[in-house]
């Protein structure tokens, strides 16, 4: 069906011919690699106000724009200089990874919630049920998302809970996906047959028997997931529709930087790689899961 | 490989036939503005771009020389004062507009008559409200009639009051004027659409006796391009010729390029944050005078003076700019920069720990993260709403707007009635709604004797200050980044003469 | 065949009507329309004057479908902003998104598909670790900093490209880039995998044993069967890029629909971003219904579904 096709389902269940060569190339290398870099961006995070060397809304006027250390005229006081209005970059960016890693987490829970409850539903009960989901999703998958989210966004103001909330009732369509694929495929076996023939309640068996099956998939959603809302978010700031300043949220600070970026490109170029390492760590960790727990894994 | 091969001939084939550059060579200036023009008609837009376009496609009755500040006439050939409430006009003849038809004394009375027709919605009233009617005395003579004496009608009829054709304007009104603008001016229209970009070339039967004199430029060709850093880009590569409203870090560096010249002018324009005194948009801290004045000290106006704004701006502590007439700082409270004055106040108003807000602005940003970061360095959490111009002046007028940083060029006009005058006086745009400071600057508007006039104005701009109703910031540079190739002189008024400019 | 078309096509329906009732309320959200109509300036009379003028005092579900009505033939009103019929303003611009998309997509498939096709050709060399890695980089990517970086570096310092505008096909060529690489990792999966079921399987072994030529083989067969699911992914894939344009579009300064878009919420003109979202999403759903109908016509198994 079109729907399996769009959340790229492939990519995510069944670790074909490539994953299984690309596993023995890169072993688990990208796995340690991904969750290495995901555990110290959020170690930098949770030790923001020890790690950061100022207070990241501090603005200075009279000391804009300061070169970072490795140019002539940068010094150790700002390493990774100043930006247009005086606050310490190294401080923004270690604050600006806890907006980022608290946009990831909480939208990719939300939608999480939303998507796996109407996954599980379709996937369990079939039949109406299935068919009106899965209208739903096609329906969400529709509409242009980017736009819609702005329009949302400047309706009801730029403040960070409004955009982690947009994302997270916006995202879910591939937690729904999956979720349905998996359960479908779960409810046939023998086991959960045999626990609807012993009588127990449907809860019961959707979160004793069906949920811990379909676990290893949904890890891989998440960290999906998590790594489009932290991009997303960064490009609804880079409009100008999403967080507002004076928040360090590294989008934000492309936006912010971009008017300099001919004449002091590292303005940009620091916030764009921080987003870049963090998604790609996202990816590679999201990856190594489903190729650990690939199914000639499973017992 | 092949493939190898083919990206290389390709990157050939890029190379090779890259667009030719404009500008000199082919006698083409492109330029570009940040904002979308929405309506080219001049009485129905009332952004700055608007008067970009304006003033090369049409003329007004007369010009103000901006290096004498004398007006002379354009259109008309001669006017005198009657008396205080009528003005008389002899029109020139032989003028011709761009689409064939005549110019002659119906235009100017179907124009004005049906600009000031309070029906027809032209969005800047203050530029019209003032003209009560205008009269045919002869095929080439009207007489205007004021509602009361105005000493700046000669101001306004310089400068918005443009004149178009009767028959073409009456036939396709506002929206078909935008969709196909015709006037007199220097330039005439061969494209303009809305949004995107508008195309002009050099009105070859200008009339000879002009003051604006003869365009040189063969073409100008607008286009719209919103990014700042994308505009630049464009400037250093050469594909476009000629910026303005640069930010001043970039000046510096522009100015060290051979091939581009940066001039950077003091304008009239004033920046200044706004409250919602009179509570239209409810119970809101700025009500509170304590509170407007923690603001005023919570500022630093001269940092952002020095840092931010640069060149020739000039902080400003009277809602006007200094060679307005009747603009004055004699007598009028000054506020330093005093954040722990800021707090002790706050405190006092009832707000110990500060509060929260949203603040509105629809241009530079920078500036306004600026004070937003002093706001919060006195525990005011300010929330930046960034909108375009047009949607934040609608908010403004609905009066849901409790503190805004905003800017005004006055339309460049030269006296204080067309700042203080907009945004006391009861309009939409009062935030004050002070009958006391209405009454003087009613008084200065009224008067023909400069000196009661003056003092009038200096009583509404004690008033204005004493109450902070409004934090003026600074006076505006404008930054104009150009091609080496072009001679251009930018004026104070912030209206780019492309007319009188011409290639090296 | 036919059954499964009309039940196709039907939800396909369904899901516009859909996507209709939610766009209208979309506006409807956004306060009261009438004194937005009105202006600022208004007084109360002008804004009961227009609430009658425009309808607005009738249900909400006689609005819909007068609403309805005329979006069908073209008729989305006019915007707050320009004063413009919508459905012109959105004409003009749709050829710009639409290359945009275009563009993008021939980007993404043409270094997606020899990628793909070598990669699985050489498995484990380092062709297939180079496709594996441009995938895994590319998808971590933040578009609109990529966009900055082309343009910093094939605008300004190399001057190989016009830096924005679209005066010709060059100015396409770095917001094609910016656009499309995002889609690229999938069509290469994709090509790969295909490539390399179809290569495997006993019709190819038979054909070699036969003799044929390898490049023959490759080409004429494998290769037609292997592009299968990416042509029917790529159209889906086409839809998405139009509606992800935006930031592409604003930082290029091409005048397409999704700057418009976004143009169009800075200013509260409600009329044209409403229309714009029922127009993008309405191309996505045709896209679809087109892509399953393929895959359904290639693919027998499908049709039961």
């Amino acid at each position: 069906m079109a729907i399996e096709s769009l959340a790229g389902i492939d990519q995510i269940l069944e670790p074909s011919a490539g994953a299984l060569l690309r596993r023995r190339v890169f072993g688990h290398a990208g796995f340690l690699i991904g969750l290495v870099i995901i555990l110290a961006i959020l170690a930098v995070a949770l030790l923001a106000p020890v790690l950061a060397p100022y207070d990241p809304y501090d603005q200075n006027l009279s000391q804009r724009l300061i070169n970072p250390v490795w140019f002539d005229n940068g010094s150790w006081a700002h390493p990774l200089g100043t930006d247009q209005l005086g606050r310490d970059y190294l401080s923004r960016l270690i604050y600006g990874a806890r907006i980022s890693l608290l946009i990831g987490t909480v939208a990719a829970t939300i939608s999480g919630l939303i998507g796996t409850s109407l996954g599980l539903a379709a996937g369990y009960f079939g039949g109406r049920v299935d068919m009106a989901v899965t209208f739903i999703i096609t329906t969400r998958l529709a509409m242009p998302v980017i736009l819609v989210a702005l329009a949302v966004v400047a309706l009801a103001g730029g403040s960070l809970q409004v955009v982690i909330l947009v994302l997270g009732l916006l995202l879910w369509d591939r937690f729904a996906v999956v979720t349905r694929s998996t359960t479908m495929q779960v409810r046939a076996l023998d086991y959960v047959a045999a626990a609807r023939a012993t009588g127990c309640s449907t809860l019961r068996i959707v979160l004793a028997e069906i949920l811990p099956n379909i676990m290893n998939a949904l890890i891989v959603v998440v960290t999906l997931e998590m790594a489009q809302a932290i991009l997303l978010e960064a490009a609804l700031s880079f409009l100008g529709l999403g967080v507002q300043p004076p928040l360090p949220s590294w989008g934000l600070m492309v936006a912010e930087g971009k008017e300099y970026m001919f004449f002091s490109p590292w303005v940009i170029t620091i916030p764009g790689v921080a987003l870049f390492t963090l998604v790609l760590a996202i990816n590679l960790l999201g990856d190594g899961v489903r190729d650990l727990t690939a199914p000639e894994n499973r017992s | 490989m092949r493939i190898l091969a083919w990206l290389g001939g390709a990157a050939a084939l890029v190379l090779a036939t890259l667009p030719a550059e404009a500008g000199k060579s082919t006698d083409t200036l492109n330029i570009a503005l940040s904002k979308a023009i929405e309506n080219y008609d001049q009485y129905f837009n009332t952004a700055r771009e608007g008067i970009v376009f304006a003033r090369q496609v049409w003329d007004t009755l007369l010009d103000r020389d901006p290096r004498t500040g004398e007006y002379k006439p354009l259109l008309a050939q001669s006017y005198r004062w009657v008396d205080p409430l009528t003005l008389d006009f002899t029109l020139r003849e032989g003028i011709v507009f761009h689409n064939g038809a005549k110019f002659d004394a119906d235009d100017v009375v179907y124009t004005l008559n049906f600009v000031s027709d309070p029906a027809n919605k032209v969005l800047t009233q203050a530029n019209v409200s003032w003209i009560k009617s205008v009269e045919k005395t002869g095929p080439y003579a009207v007489r205007l009639h004021l509602k009361a004496p105005f000493p700046a009608a000669l101001e306004y009829l310089a400068g918005p009051l443009t004149i178009y054709p009767h028959e073409y304007y009456a036939k396709v009104g506002p929206q078909g004027m935008s969709r196909q603008p015709i006037g007199t001016g220097p330039y005439k229209v061969v494209a303009a659409e809305p949004g995107k970009s508008f195309t002009l070339v050099k009105n070859t039967a200008y009339f000879k006796d002009s003051p604006k004199g003869q365009p040189e430029i063969g073409k100008i060709v607008e286009r719209t391009i919103p990014e700042v850093p994308t505009q630049v880009a464009e400037l250093l590569t050469g594909q476009t010729d000629w910026l303005w409203q640069v930010p001043a870090d970039q000046t510096e560096k522009l100015r060290q390029m051979p091939n581009l010249t940066v001039k950077s002018a003091e304008t009239m324009r004033i920046g200044y944050i706004g409250f919602d005194a009179a509570g239209r948009s409810g119970d809101t801290p700025m009500k509170n005078r304590k509170v407007r004045e923690a603001i005023a000290h919570a500022v630093d106006r001269a940092a952002m003076v020095k840092n931010l704004v640069r060149g020739d701006s000039h902080v400003v502590n009277a809602a006007c700019f200094r060679t307005q007439f009747g603009c004055t700082e004699d007598g009028v409270r000054h506020y330093d920069y005093d954040p722990a004055l800021a707090k002790k106040l706050l405190a006092e108003a009832g707000y110990p720990d500060g509060f929260d807000t949203e603040i509105y602005a629809y241009r530079d940003r920078q500036l306004v993260e600026a004070i937003i970061g002093y706001l919060r360095a006195v525990g005011i959490r300010a929330k930046l709403d960034y909108l375009e111009y047009a949607a934040l002046r609608d908010k403004n007028w609905a009066g849901t707007t409790p503190l805004f940083y905003m800017t005004w060029g006055s339309n460049s006009v030269n006296d204080v009635s067309a700042i203080i005058g907009n945004f006391f006086k009861g309009s939409p745009d009062d935030f004050a709604h002070d009958d006391e400071l209405k009454k003087w600057i009613e008084a200065g508007d009224t008067s023909v004797d400069p000196d009661i006039r003056k003092t009038s104005y200096k009583k509404a701009l004690q008033r204005i200050a004493d109450e902070v109703y409004w934090v003026p910031m600074f006076s505006y540079v404008a930054n104009y980044a150009y091609t080496s190739d072009l001679e251009f002189t930018p004026d104070a008024d912030e209206v780019p003469r492309f007319y009188s400019a011409h290639w090296k | 065949m036919l059954a499964f078309t009309l039940k196709r096509t039907l939800v396909a329906l369904l899901v516009a009507i859909t996507v209709s009732i939610i766009s209208f309320s979309l506006l409807r959200l956004s306060g009261d329309l009438a004194q937005a109509l009105a202006g600022p300036s208004a007084t109360a009379a002008d804004v009961i004057a227009v609430r009658k003028a425009y309808g607005l005092d009738q249900p909400l579900a006689v609005q819909y479908l007068d609403w309805a009505g005329k979006a069908l033939h073209g008729d989305f009103g006019d915007s707050f902003f320009f004063k413009e019929p919508v459905w012109s303003m959105i004409a003009t611009r749709l050829p710009v998104t639409m290359t945009l998309g275009v563009c993008a997509l021939f980007f993404a498939l043409v270094v997606a598909i020899p990628l793909g096709v070598l990669a699985a050709l050489r498995p484990n060399s380092w062709i297939d670790r180079l496709a594996l890695t441009l995938s895994v980089f590319g998808q971590a990517l933040p578009s609109f900093w990529f966009a900055l970086m082309l343009m910093i570096l094939f605008g300004l310092k190399l001057r190989w490209l016009p830096i924005s505008g679209t005066g010709s096909w060059q100015h396409y060529v770095m917001p094609a880039i910016a656009l499309g690489y995002y889609g690229m990792p999938a069509f290469m999966r994709l090509t790969r995998a295909g490539m390399m079921e179809v290569l495997a399987s006993d019709y190819i072994r038979t054909a070699r044993a036969k003799g044929l030529r390898t490049p023959t083989v490759l080409f004429k067969h494998a290769l037609r069967n292997a592009i299968i699911p990416v042509v029917a992914v790529a159209a889906v894939q086409f839809g998405f890029f139009l509606g992800g344009s935006i930031v592409i579009e604003s930082v290029f300064a091409l005048h397409g629909v999704g700057y418009l878009g976004l143009e169009s919420i800075s200013r509260a003109d409600f009329p044209v971003v409403q229309a714009i979202v029922l127009i993008l999403a309405s191309f996505y759903i045709v896209l679809t219904l087109v892509a399953d109908l393929l895959n359904a016509v290639l693919d027998p198994r499908i049709r039961v579904a």
